[in-house]
């Protein structure tokens, strides 16, 4: 009785409403695999046609075989692992400086980097290809990571720095006491015990920087172009390629859907509870 | 083990150093051995699975020592095309050569970007396959020649055959028919002009106020007539509702599909859509030039596509071989096949099987009246911004239309 | 306490030493460009006239403050970040909370909240827009079967609903930052902290106002800070979905900086459309650097 009043109490207050918002979460990007296995006659039907007359993978085919959008995507890992990678490298240290530390300049500078993300890109993106050129940048991919350092650095520092600041000081103190340098504090200590926040930053500046265009579009030519400037490729001037376009959309979506399936297991609860009781 | 690394650095500098080297172009650092001239050519295409490897295949062949490095740019609705070029410009990256329209012409000079190509089209023996007219509407402000001509389309009215034969209604000649056919056509689910407010919309409005005298003279926006003519468009959608209600942002992908799907009875656009209409819609689909004003006056638009040189090329003359082999006869007719529009060239528009012929017919017959917007730095802005928003406006009333009358001669003529 | 402030005697230059990687990156790709773009906003700059361009100090600023346009944009643009991250927080909080519990479908659920946000704006903006189409929209064919509305409505073209549609496209794509931020940041409540407040018998509304949400708050308001200045910069959505339109419905500030910079090549005047926005949003920095609790930033 009692089992069975708090099963649908938990249905109403946890399955229901979440599945309400997987549901709207979801229905956008459905719409648009159904529409990508539809054959072309189908797409654009009036009355409107839900459920294709044939299952096709055709536009998927044309999309791999018959144009770049494979290495595109290939393109488009290199640049997003690498601004990770850059992103929270330069994160890393700086945060743990502004949580841990106190000196002159110190508001200013943690000021400074979130101005830095304040200002519109499209109007640092002319002053940026000017530089990007004459440091010879143009087209490769450390001019496009470099570009997406832009906000991935900023970005990090501010959510990193709050992340750190919510462990107790006494513990890297602890672990200088028992003998460990500084480096040693941060990745024995910090880094394990802010991995839930270090694991987000590092998703945000991956699918920012995964599913950033104007960056790509100006800094990338056509050897490191990546996926977001492909799939623009698929809307002309006078047409559409609707077919492509969603299979495009519909695979575009899945390396960060995925990354985050699999290390979404890390953002489990006890981890921080567990470290500042000892 | 330190040997390894050094090499393996060593490699790794050297591999972006060529990579660098090979996407900068040969101008900045031409190797002394090499003998071939790379041409940088920017291009777009509409259809992402189509590419011009082999036309350049065949150039490079017929042209040794020259090779093409074409790099396709995104189109982003005209936007990201040209921001990318100018920026290019202003960086003194620019290619040696690349797809340019007649709207971006006077801002190019401006700017001093172009190269004038007048001798080299001297000496260019198939230059006479070009219609003098064409040649004649890419010219410059200053009376040289910068633009050499690749392709075109011009717009006309699409209707559907079958719901004007039940409205008992010939295809429209004149503003008057085109009233009578929409308001006859709108019933149901149906509207009768599918109007594109959106971006770039302004040639179906251009064709009922411009067609009917608007200019962008002095004072060519406010005249009587110009005024009266944007009133009685306006009213096509605030009085008689022969549009739909979602005309004042709809963009071209909107009235294709819209018309397409059948929920339109005629709009306005070119060849470029014309096979996907006929293959949604059959014989219901047909075509005529746009219909014109009670004095027998009329506008379409010319939708024109060039190649230019850039000043900043240091390979002008190869760049010229290239163009100029872009819109030679069966090389140009095989480019439209992969753009979908028009060939430029007299000869091969004889042989021209691309498009069903109604639609091609519509073409010709619209080119008396067919013509671009002027050459001037505001044209852009028009397009993009001026004319919308304030078209929009007008649509919904939310200013008299005289009122965007006046913005826009303000905008031309201070 | 002691021991902290003699660290700060002993190695002054260790902080600068950690910062250093981080300030010379960001100082080449934003500041110097941030320097140039604001250099050329004190300018009367039309791009495609370098040449022509002078100085004027100020002189944009004053045009902007009798252009009734940027005040139209200034006004939406402020309804915009207040609801679009408003929405987004409020959706992403309570999909955090009720992902932080354990049932049989959690992490297919985390995986697919997270879809919206990794989808590309290109993507996002189209097939939104599609949706919403008057003609062909799976919006419009779905109310009319359920006999939520008579007619087709043009959402898009509507002045008095484009802009909540944007917004709404919007919502759908941030939610999911706040969740996964929220999200991450509940696992470091303790959980004995929440165990001992429900044995003292606080209803479970009173847990999440007394432990977690004080808990929380740092990174919520560094989420929100964040975000808000995303939102206040993000164009490209709207760009694609209405182009501002129709008339100046969805005219935000940075969209109308990039018409004047880039349609019209005003430069200097689209510059110092940008350079207000960004003191605008100092302001809001400002206000949270005084008040943020915890000493991220004392």
């Amino acid at each position: 009785m009692i089992d069975r009043r708090t099963s649908l109490r938990r249905t109403f207050e946890l399955h229901v409403p979440l599945a309400m918002i997987v549901a709207f979460a979801l229905f956008p990007y459905l719409w648009m695999v159904l529409t990508s296995v539809k054959p072309d006659a189908d797409i654009l039907q009036w009355p409107l046609r839900y459920w294709p007359s044939q299952l096709t993978h055709e536009h998927y085919v044309t999309l791999l075989a018959r144009t770049s959008f494979a290495a595109n995507m290939g393109n488009s890992l290199i640049v997003a692992v690498g601004a990770t990678a850059v992103g929270l490298a330069a994160a890393i240290p700086a945060a743990y400086a502004f949580s841990r530390f106190r000196f002159p300049g110190r508001r200013a500078l943690l000021v400074g980097f979130l101005t830095a993300n304040m200002f519109p890109i499209v109007l640092l993106i002319l002053p940026i290809f000017v530089l990007m050129r004459m440091l010879g940048l143009l087209d490769t991919f450390v001019g496009v990571i470099a570009g997406h350092a832009t906000f991935a650095i900023p970005f990090s520092i501010w959510m990193l720095t709050s992340y750190f600041a919510a462990i107790p000081i006494e513990l890297d103190e602890a672990a200088t006491i028992d003998g460990a340098s500084r480096l040693q504090a941060i990745r024995l200590v910090i880094l394990p015990v802010a991995m839930p926040g270090i694991v987000t930053t590092a998703i945000y500046i991956f699918i920012t920087s995964w599913n950033e265009y104007l960056f790509a579009m100006m800094l990338a030519g056509q050897d490191v172009r990546t996926v977001t400037v492909a799939l623009q490729l698929f809307i002309g001037e006078f047409s559409i390629q609707w077919g492509l376009l969603t299979a495009g959309g519909t695979l575009v979506a899945l390396p960060a859907t995925i990354l985050f399936l699999i290390i979404q297991k890390r953002l489990t609860g006890g981890l921080t509870a567990g470290a500042v009781k000892s | 083990m330190t040997n390894t690394l050094q090499d393996a650095g060593m490699s790794r500098r050297k591999a972006t150093k060529v990579i660098a080297g090979a996407v900068l172009g040969a101008g900045l650092a031409r190797p002394a051995i090499a003998q071939a001239i790379t041409v940088r050519w920017w291009y777009h295409f509409d259809n992402p699975q189509h590419t011009p490897a082999e036309l350049i295949a065949k150039f490079e062949k017929e042209n040794p020592g020259i090779k093409v490095q074409a790099e396709s740019i995104p189109w982003g609705g005209g936007n990201d095309y040209a921001t990318r070029m100018f920026a290019a410009v202003i960086a003194n990256n620019a290619p040696d050569c690349a797809l340019v329209k007649i709207s971006n012409q006077a801002r190019l000079l401006e700017m001093r970007a172009l190269h004038p190509i007048d001798d080299m089209v001297r000496g260019w023996s198939a230059r006479g396959d070009i219609a003098d007219d064409v040649w004649r509407v890419n010219r410059g402000a200053d009376g040289k020649q910068y633009y050499l001509p690749i392709q075109y389309v011009v717009l006309y009215l699409y209707y559907r055959a079958d719901l004007l034969q039940q409205a008992g209604l010939q295809p429209p000649k004149t503003f008057d028919d085109f009233l009578a056919a929409a308001k006859a056509t709108t019933k149901g689910d149906v509207y009768g002009f599918g109007m594109r407010g959106g971006g770039g919309g302004h040639d179906h409005w251009g064709s009922f106020v411009l067609g009917a005298g608007a200019n962008f003279d002095k004072g060519g926006m406010v005249s009587p007539q110009a005024l009266a003519a944007n009133r009685w468009f306006v009213n096509l959608h605030r009085e008689h509702k022969v549009f739909p209600p979602s005309a004042p942002t709809d963009g071209f992908r909107q009235i294709v599909d819209g018309f397409k799907a059948g929920r339109t009875a005629m709009t306005i656009h070119h060849i470029g859509s014309a096979n996907e209409m006929v293959q949604a819609l059959g014989d219901r689909v047909s075509a005529v030039p746009v219909p014109r004003s009670p004095q027998g006056t009329g506008w379409t638009s010319f939708g024109d596509e060039s190649n230019a040189i850039f000043a900043s090329s240091r390979n002008k003359e190869a760049a010229f071989r290239w163009i100029a082999f872009l819109s030679t006869a069966e090389n140009n007719v095989a480019f439209n096949k992969l753009t979908g529009q028009l060939t430029i060239t007299t000869s091969g528009a004889r042989s021209w099987d691309l498009h069903p012929q109604r639609f091609v017919d519509a073409t010709s017959q619209s080119l008396p009246i067919a013509t671009v917007l002027p050459d001037r730095p505001q044209t852009p802005d028009f397009t993009r911004t001026v004319w919308p928003t304030n078209m929009q406006r007008a649509l919904l009333g939310q200013i008299a239309p005289d009122e965007m009358m006046q913005t826009i001669e303000k905008h031309f003529n201070g | 306490m002691s021991q902290h402030s003699s660290r700060r005697d002993t190695v002054p230059l260790t902080p600068y030493a950690f910062l250093a990687p981080a300030l010379i990156i960001t100082g080449l790709v934003v500041l110097v460009p941030a320097l140039r773009t604001f250099w050329m906003s004190l300018q009367d700059l039309i791009l495609y006239r370098p040449d022509a361009a002078r100085f004027i100090g100020l002189g944009n600023v004053i045009r902007a403050f009798g252009d009734e346009v940027f005040w139209i944009s200034l006004r939406q643009s402020l309804l915009w970040i207040v609801l679009s991250v408003g929405l987004q927080f409020l959706l992403g909080f309570a999909t955090a909370l009720l992902l932080n519990q354990s049932f049989w479908w959690r992490s297919a659920a985390r995986a697919l909240i997270v879809i919206p946000w990794a989808l590309p704006s290109v993507i996002i903006g189209l097939m939104w827009t599609w949706m919403y189409d008057f003609n062909l929209g799976v919006l419009n064919d779905m109310l009319m079967r359920l006999g939520l509305i008579a007619r087709p409505v043009a959402w898009l073209a509507d002045p008095d609903l484009a802009f909540y549609c944007v917004v709404l496209t919007l919502v759908w794509q941030g939610f999911p930052f706040f969740a996964v931020t929220i999200l991450a940041g509940l696992q470091s409540i303790p959980a004995d902290q929440l165990e001992a407040a429900e044995i003292d018998g606080a209803t479970r509304w009173q847990r999440l106002r007394h432990v977690t949400i004080p808990g929380l708050a740092d990174i919520i308001m560094t989420a929100l800070l964040l975000r808000i200045i995303w939102v206040a910069n993000s164009l490209d959505v709207i760009l694609l979905m209405t182009g501002g339109g129709p008339g100046y419905a969805t005219h935000t500030l940075p969209l109308y900086a990039f018409q004047k910079a880039y349609s019209a090549m005003e430069y200097g005047y689209g510059a110092a459309l940008a350079v207000i926005l960004t003191a605008l949003l100092m302001v809001v920095v400002m206000g949270y650097v005084r008040r943020s609790s915890r000493g991220i930033a004392t």
